[in-house]
């Protein structure tokens, strides 16, 4: 059976949305694996609903797999989970009003489940991240220059890296590269030529855009929850 | 013109003074320290007051800034438990012994100092604590260059000096999934960049017993790499009357250094 990937970010709190991805999903043939990568609470609505259904699915619910993104990383700089910091990185961006309303969408109850979320997961040859391999808040998309992409790439030696936090949905290769190195030292020179192989950054999109991702072709898809599933099995387009 | 750029003093006094020394007789004026002032050697305020009145523009080291804010490497920087109990013997030695004066500059000091097309930093543009190592990755090593927007990046931290050129570089990129969905291809060249690694006057980590440091000419952009001879015996004995580890001057005097090199150096300080 073909083994799928269904990779979501940015639910913010948004629990119909869920369930149309889980209804979706149900409806998608292959064995799939749901991956949430972060932001799935925000300030604009409260959260719980959405966190209780995710800790405990419905017994006919995909199990979610999930990872922390910026906006859990912000209530946890907030709630005291990050030592002396707080999350003024967002106080300075979007407003004292802002923090507030982030920490009134969530009930404390969550905290310790989110405070001991991953920040990524490494399956196969491939990394599944909100942000980056440098930091959860960072923008990877298609105007990201290639090193800067090929190094997040390197920190966490995988050959395929799927990124939540730009919120688009993009399927960038790296197909060659090359870089001739010279080092001079105590000992003397030492040429050599370093090679990339292959490799691949994935923006899979947030809220009702998500990405399918097909292990074995390393396809993906980008799909808009609702939206029929003949219509997305014609081809590998945004519809 | 030329000018020359040290690092990782680390307390040495002797060792500094014979590299002051040697950047003097070759009429070098223009110097510029890359960091870890203290840390590891028994004269911590005597070398800060040697920079401070030569004046000599200087960035924070981890060492620098482990003084001041508390210990802020995790256990990678060690290859041992035994290693790592020594450092910290070591960092709150120092501590005990700086003046107050001393930590304030320590504590003020920047994270690097641009000059027109060069960047010093103690590590690398990212964290004073990672080892920009001989054979990283050379994409990653010029990655740091490139986002550092540097054309020469000056660094310390490995105690290992070196010269790196990194040239001719291309990267092809392909858009998949491509929205019209014609696939979307270009090559981007990669600019020439070099990474300049100043070594240790204080602890030397390249198998030999000498203090290194480099000459730079911006003028034919050359880079040269000095070794210099100290009094190796006064430093020793000052470690061992200052009640330091006893190690710290066995490996000063063998060129052992490399006893406190972690296994995987490559590895990204997370704290």
């Amino acid at each position: 059976m073909i083994e799928r990937w269904a990779l979501v970010s940015g639910l913010k709190g948004d629990l119909d949305t869920y369930e149309l991805i889980q209804k979706d999903l149900k409806k998608t043939p292959g064995n799939i694996t749901l991956f949430v990568l972060g932001d799935m609470i925000g300030p604009e609505k409260n959260c719980n609903r959405l966190l209780h259904r995710l800790i405990n699915p419905k017994s006919n619910d995909l199990q979610p797999w999930c990872i922390y993104g910026w906006w859990e990383e912000q209530i946890l700089l907030e709630s005291g989970y990050r030592g002396d910091q707080r999350a003024e990185a967002l106080r300075i961006s979007k407003g004292e009003e802002v923090v507030k309303s982030l920490t009134n969408a969530v009930d404390k109850s969550f905290l310790d489940w989110i405070a001991a979320l991953q920040f990524g997961f490494v399956e196969l040859d491939c990394g599944l991240i909100h942000g980056s391999s440098k930091d959860v808040g960072e923008n990877l998309t298609l105007d990201t220059p290639p090193l800067t992409l090929l190094d997040r790439l390197t920190r966490l030696q995988v050959n395929r890296l799927f990124t939540a936090r730009s919120k688009q949905q993009f399927h960038l290769e790296l197909t060659e590269g090359i870089v001739n190195s010279e080092v001079e030292d105590l000992n003397g020179n030492r040429k050599k030529e370093q090679k990339v192989p292959q490799k691949a950054v994935i923006g899979i999109g947030a809220g009702k855009n998500y990405t399918l991702y097909d292990v074995g072709t390393d396809n993906t898809q980008f799909v808009q929850a609702g939206y029929k599933t003949e219509k997305r099995i014609k081809g590998f387009g945004r519809l | 013109m030329n000018q020359a750029v040290i690092s990782c003093l680390h307390a040495n006094l002797p060792a500094v003074e014979a590299v002051l020394k040697d950047i003097e007789l070759q009429g070098i004026t223009n110097i510029t320290c890359l960091g870890d002032l203290v840390g590891y050697g028994p004269q911590p305020n005597e070398v800060i007051e040697l920079i401070r009145d030569k004046e000599i523009p200087t960035c924070q080291g981890c060492w620098d800034e482990d003084v001041v804010d508390g210990l802020d490497a995790c256990d990678c920087s060690y290859p041992s438990q035994l290693a790592e109990k020594r450092g910290h013997f070591a960092h709150q030695w120092t501590t005990d012994k700086l003046t107050t004066e001393n930590k304030d500059y320590l504590a003020n000091l920047p994270y690097s100092i641009r000059k027109d097309k060069c960047l010093f930093v103690h590590g690398s543009p990212n964290s004073q604590h990672e080892y920009l190592l001989p054979d990283m990755d050379a994409f990653a090593a010029l990655e740091r260059v490139e986002n550092a927007r540097a054309e020469i990046l000056f660094c310390g931290h490995t105690h290992q000096p070196y010269i790196r050129e990194l040239a001719d570089g291309s990267i092809a990129v392909k858009i998949k999934n491509a929205v019209p969905k014609d696939t979307q291809e270009k090559e981007i060249q990669l600019p020439m960049r070099r990474i300049v690694n100043a070594g240790s006057v204080g602890e030397p980590r390249h198998g030999g017993t000498k203090a290194t440091y480099v000459v730079y000419n911006d003028v034919t952009n050359e880079v040269k790499i000095r070794e210099v001879e100290y009094d190796i015996e006064l430093t020793c004995k000052a470690i061992i009357d200052a009640g330091l580890p006893p190690i710290f001057a066995w490996r000063l005097k063998n060129g052992f250094e490399f006893a406190e090199q972690a296994e995987d150096a490559s590895h990204v300080c997370e704290r």
